[in-house]
């Protein structure tokens, strides 16, 4: 962190015209957010769709033809209704769930990070007893437990069992801008624990955050999915989950009625490969070390820094000379621990 | 699977693609194909003779070859490792399991599922006086398996069991019957004066499996007359087979060489060995139904006509839908206890809300017929007691609107939040539950919650584990939900208006109830249900059963969803032809009872 690179202080003297540019969105970045926004589109398409997913439009596991683009489930249903309606509820429950871990887990790891000392030993410690346990198996059984499984109460199960990891990584960063001069500052300024906390420590971390969050969300689709084919999830909602369950139930497999069990299934995939690739492109974004891009993007870029380091020279020539960039908090904002 | 291996060798392919073949199907019997294979192909099915009792779709295989051939594969009876044949324990192993087939055990009559007759078993004769007394005869010449003779004592110790161990489910058989005597081969059975039931009578002569009293007067003294607690793993019967083996994979029953029944079922079964392979799911199972490797099963198969579409010799009883016939009727059961669900109205309306043929033809996969108003079996053995104008005269059937209109008529109004409410009392929320795991239910519940959802009563599924879900309706903590009455038995129907509306040794709520778990309570029921039971002929028996039936229908304690059959029967004709069917109908589509008459029926295929 130490090490600022020269480089990066002089483009931030010297900013570019295209802010969008430089964000340097990948091509990957491109594809994981064209099939989020699929998967998304798809779910909302339900409230337009002229049939619903409780609505009986033909026999067990028709075929598809005759007006249904995939034919029908185990209950006549149209499963094209019912794979939007459970896209719907998948990403409810995604979004519900990846906010609670999220939360839990960055609430956590800041706490035992910053504080440190006996506090971090026991919040490490608990979060490592969790994390030991598997969480498919607590699932299990909170799930069974409850008297009355609806999605709400399954995205807040999936939450509270899937933050152990988000908050041990959220330890190590926290623990790392815990030492930086400018929490010294705050805390001689007077600065209370939440505000340092809030303030202070967690937009250094935040992009992390971020991803951490997607990864959740992606996560907690397909733990809902797990559950739910077992038989745990929500009553009366379909989630891809419940699709695959019923898939399973009744045979859709053994007869051939791969209407009913590919498209939640290509949908899931498409869910987690889509959130994954989105986090892994978007860590490409916050960390400049991970930056790819073209080739020609990269050869004019460089031919950039040398035109602008041309110009800043041929300035610092015609003007008194002034005292060289500060390192600035940007630069390591956006260097990843 | 045999086809397959006979098929592809001579046709010039690979070694590798029929290796691959074989390899795929896997399993003993894929070894036997090899080694027929290579010994000339099976004759072609139905070539020259005309085979009956075959696939739905007219086709039969071509036999297995090498030792499988000789075989019956069974399935659908056993579904984890056999740990215990003590007949009498809480899970005993198949065959020992109550009430299953009788291959090891035999019972005194058997039930004929179609004709409703109690056929000759273990009993050679039986004569019912009245309502007072039954008299059997036993047939001559029965031997254990181990070779001892087989006398009336051991049927009176078989008995007598029930009044050692209370516990046991035989001791029920003592609140029917008074005494028991033998004289010679002739055993006299007296009535309870007060219950006069026959019916539950005659039901546990032909469900009871005979022990042997040898074996179990020692079991008696070593348990301390724990009876259930015995664990054993031999099953000593007076049966056509014997357990050979029994390990985690499979159940091996052997052909019993001595059978007594030789002469009386004409012959020894064709089968030297009657082999359970145990899977872990349905889907297994039906895989190998489908591919030939069992013979006959009970396993639910969605949608089984697609297995004779696709050219497989797949059969059923019935050649139409619904294909089995009706045993038994998964009944909606609603606590009467619960403010709303104690309004007469309210069930009613409930019971028009439901589409029953919705739930028939998805949940049921097309294996059940239309519903009516009534807790009486329609076709098959109870058909008689029906009456079937009343029940569509009288009824419900799914009419959405009528449903609303009952409940408005009734005084509920639709509050804002779309759900009728009267003085307060809110229609729902109620959670229908029945076992986890049991799909056809639960998608039967699915719906039920949906249609319930539509004219506005809340009502959402639940589903626990069937532990959870048995001591629930017992204790009479649940609202709504799926769960199993008599099915067609010698005691049927009666023993299912017992079941559902019988107000005798009410249990209240808490306390473990073993019938009318609705806790629906009714003055009149109790002298109707006596009045059925000690019906001395079957016209007062046929009106005793329509006032109940009357009852039932004016007062909703619970209601049917669907039908089911007692046992599904499938068979898959590429081994053995000669099944029961329609057309074919020597002996009835079912395991238990009468069914043990197919056994000795079948014809191999193959050479």
């Amino acid at each position: 962190m130490s090490t600022v690179n020269t480089s990066m202080a002089e483009e931030t003297a010297a900013p570019r015209a295209n802010t969008l540019r430089s964000f340097n969105f990948s091509g990957r970045f491109w594809i994981a957010l064209v099939l989020v926004a699929f998967v998304i589109l798809l779910g909302l398409a339900g409230l337009v769709y002229p049939t619903t997913a409780g609505e009986k439009v033909g026999s067990l596991y028709d075929a598809p033809g005759n007006g249904l683009l995939l034919g029908t489930d185990n209950f006549g249903h149209d499963v094209v209704a019912v794979l939007m309606a459970g896209t719907r509820t998948s990403l409810i429950i995604g979004l519900v769930a990846g906010t609670v871990a999220t939360t839990i887990g960055v609430g956590v790891g800041l706490l035992a990070g910053y504080v440190g000392g006996w506090f971090e030993e026991l919040l490490m410690g608990v979060t490592n007893v969790v994390l030991a346990i598997p969480s498919i198996v607590v699932l299990i059984l909170i799930s069974m437990s409850l008297p009355e499984s609806t999605i709400w109460s399954l995205a807040i199960v999936i939450g509270i069992t899937s933050w152990p990891w988000t908050a041990r990584a959220v330890r190590a960063q926290a623990s790392s801008v815990a030492t930086r001069e400018h929490i010294d500052v705050a805390r001689l300024s007077g600065a209370r624990l939440p505000g340092i906390l809030l303030k202070d420590v967690l937009p250094y971390i935040l992009s992390y955050a971020v991803m951490a969050f997607v990864l959740q969300v992606a996560g907690a689709i397909l733990a809902e999915a797990a559950l739910s084919m077992l038989g745990l999830g929500p009553s009366g909602a379909n989630s891809l989950g419940t699709q695959l369950h019923w898939a399973l139930a009744f045979q859709a497999v053994a007869s051939g009625a791969w209407w009913a069990f590919l498209p939640p299934t290509i949908i899931l995939t498409l869910v987690s490969f889509g959130f994954l690739l989105l986090q892994a492109s978007l860590d490409e974004v916050f960390n400049p070390r991970l930056r790819r891009g073209k080739r020609k993007q990269m050869k004019q870029a460089a031919a950039r820094r040398v035109e602008e380091a041309r110009l800043l020279a041929q300035q610092a020539a015609s003007e008194p000379a002034a005292g060289p960039p500060e390192p600035s908090d940007r630069a390591r904002a956006g260097e990843k621990a | 699977m045999t086809e397959l291996g006979s098929r592809r060798l001579p046709g010039g392919t690979t070694r590798r693609r029929f290796m691959a073949g074989t390899g795929a199907l896997g399993g003993a019997a894929a070894l036997a194909a090899c080694g027929g294979a290579t010994g000339g192909g099976g004759q072609n099915g139905g070539g020259g003779e005309e085979l009956v009792g075959v696939g739905n779709n007219g086709m039969a295989g071509k036999g297995r070859s090498g030792d499988a051939a000789d075989q019956l594969f069974i399935a659908g009876f056993q579904w984890s490792p056999p740990t215990n044949f003590n007949t009498f324990a809480a899970a005993p192993a198949w065959p020992a399991s109550n009430n299953v087939a009788q291959y090891v055990y035999e019972t005194l009559l058997r039930f004929h599922i179609v004709s409703g007759e109690l056929l000759p078993g273990l009993a050679a004769t039986h004569e019912v006086t009245g309502n007072e007394s039954i008299t059997l005869t036993l047939q001559e010449g029965i031997t254990w398996h181990d070779g001892s003779e087989f006398t009336a004592d051991d049927v009176l110790y078989t008995f007598e069991l029930g009044k050692i161990d209370e516990g046991l489910g035989v001791a029920s058989f003592w609140t029917e019957v008074d005494e028991m005597t033998a004289d010679g081969n002739t055993i006299s059975i007296a009535i309870n004066k007060e219950r006069k039931n026959v019916g539950s009578v005659l039901t546990s002569l032909a469900q009871q499996f005979i022990v042997p009293k040898a074996v179990f007067e020692k079991v008696a003294k070593e348990t301390d007359n724990k009876i259930a607690s015995w664990e054993t793993d031999t099953a000593i019967g007076t049966g056509p087979f014997s357990l050979e083996l029994a390990d985690q994979t499979q159940i091996i029953l052997a052909r019993n060489e001595d059978y007594w029944g030789k002469d009386f079922y004409k012959g020894l079964p064709p089968m030297t060995k009657i082999i359970h392979p145990i899977f872990k799911s349905n889907e297994d199972g039906n895989l190998k139904f489908q591919n030939g490797e069992l013979d006959v099963m009970q396993q639910f198969v969605p949608q089984i006509w697609k297995m004779w579409e696709a050219d497989k010799p797949v059969g059923t009883y019935l050649q139409d839908k619904p294909y089995f016939s009706p045993g038994s009727m998964p009944m909606f059961m609603i606590n009467t206890t619960k403010p709303g669900l104690d309004d007469v109205e309210v069930r009613k309306a409930l019971a028009h809300a439901v589409d029953y043929g919705s739930i028939a033809e998805t949940a049921m996969s097309g294996y059940s017929s239309q519903v009516l108003a009534s807790l009486v079996v329609p076709d098959g053995a109870e058909d008689a007691w029906l009456d079937r104008d009343k029940a569509e005269a009288d009824g419900w059937a799914f009419d959405a609107a009528k449903a609303e209109e009952i409940l408005q008529a009734a005084g509920y109004a639709k509050g804002d939040d779309g759900f009728y409410a009267k003085d307060g009392v809110k229609l729902g929320p109620w959670k229908l539950i029945t076992p986890q795991g049991w799909t056809d239910w639960n998608a039967a519940l699915e719906i039920v919650a949906k249609n319930f959802q539509a004219i506005g009563v809340d009502a959402s599924t639940n589903f626990p584990q069937q532990a959870q879900t048995s001591t629930a309706f017992q204790n009479g903590d649940f609202d709504m939900g799926c769960w199993s009455v008599a099915g067609t038995n010698p005691a049927a129907p009666w023993q299912r208006f017992s079941d559902v509306m019988s107000n005798v040794d009410m249990a209240p709520l808490g306390q473990t109830a073993y019938r009318n778990f609705g806790r629906w309570e009714n003055d009149t029921v109790n002298d109707l249900l006596e009045t059925a039971a000690a019906a001395p002929d079957d016209a007062s028996k046929k009106e005793a059963i329509t006032a109940l039936d009357d009852l039932y229908r004016a007062e909703v304690p619970a209601f049917p969803l669907m039908y089911r059959p007692d046992e599904f029967f499938e068979f898959n004709a590429s081994n053995w032809s000669n099944w029961p069917t329609e057309d074919n109908d020597y002996a009835p589509p079912m395991f238990r009872g009468a069914g043990n008459d197919w056994l000795f029926k079948l014809k191999k295929i193959g050479g």
